[in-house]
């Protein structure tokens, strides 16, 4: 499955839209998404996991760069992630660098 | 038993091609979604591994055999690269220096912790890790 991002951005909140698996073939899209939303100096980037499946190791390392392309000032929620991908999450510490929130707003 | 077998050529990320083998696999085995994830995680994880610092990106055989048996579902793979035991390179140390601190070595350390057996064997000039996951997981 591919992966497709829709970013809006409101009120220094940058949102990025995620539907897909993220994974090693995918990673740099969601990579972009990050880069283009870090132009507008967010303070806060929330990833909207509802319609991701899966998440490999290439999606946390998205994580790392978006933690380091926006500094650590930037909060950064994962928001909606399915029970097996906040697993992943939680599992290799990013819960310590990452908000998880059962939805996006929650 | 059924028997599942899928050869990449260590080209570019195989995870597409991983995910179709395992979620064939794990219909095959009735796994529940739970440990079908875990299975394919711990799948792509090692074969992607296999294909970007075992093969350096310049490719080379990948060899996945699955298997259903009475207790687990089984992931035998097999590369041609240099040898490497992940075992031997857990990266839990550095990992628990902060999510932040390092770039690389998160797929081993999810691999090594998706599934319910790991093993590495180095035979026959060939790497081989075999992944296994129960097919009813104690505790969900």
């Amino acid at each position: 499955m591919t992966l497709d991002t829709r970013t809006t951005v409101r009120a220094r909140t940058a949102t990025i839209t995620l539907t897909g698996d993220v994974d090693a073939a995918s990673a740099s899209v969601l990579d972009e998404a990050i880069a283009a939303a870090a132009v507008s100096s967010p303070r806060r980037l929330v990833l909207d996991l509802n319609a991701v499946d899966y998440l490999s190791s290439a999606g946390l390392r998205c994580l790392v760069f978006a933690h380091q392309r926006l500094g650590r000032g930037v909060e950064i929620v994962l928001a909606g992630a399915h029970p097996d991908v906040a697993e992943t999450v939680r599992l290799a510490g990013f819960d310590r660098v990452a908000t998880i929130e059962d939805q996006v707003g929650g | 038993m059924t028997a599942h077998r899928l050869v990449v050529d260590g080209l570019g990320a195989p995870s597409r091609l991983v995910a179709g083998f395992v979620s064939a696999l794990a219909a095959c085995a009735g796994l529940p979604p739970r440990q079908a994830y875990r299975l394919r995680l711990a799948t792509d994880e090692i074969t992607t591994n296999i294909a970007v610092h075992g093969y350096r990106d310049r490719g080379g055989p990948v060899d996945l055999r699955g298997r259903v048996e009475p207790e687990v579902v089984r992931v035998c793979i097999e590369d041609e690269a240099p040898p490497f035991d992940p075992t031997g390179h857990d990266p839990a140390p550095r990992v628990a220096a902060g999510p932040t601190a390092v770039l690389g070595g998160y797929g081993l350390f999810l691999a090594l912790r998706s599934v319910d057996h790991f093993a590495y064997v180095h035979v026959g000039g060939r790497n081989r890790t075999t992944l296994c996951v129960l097919r009813c997981a104690a505790g969900g």
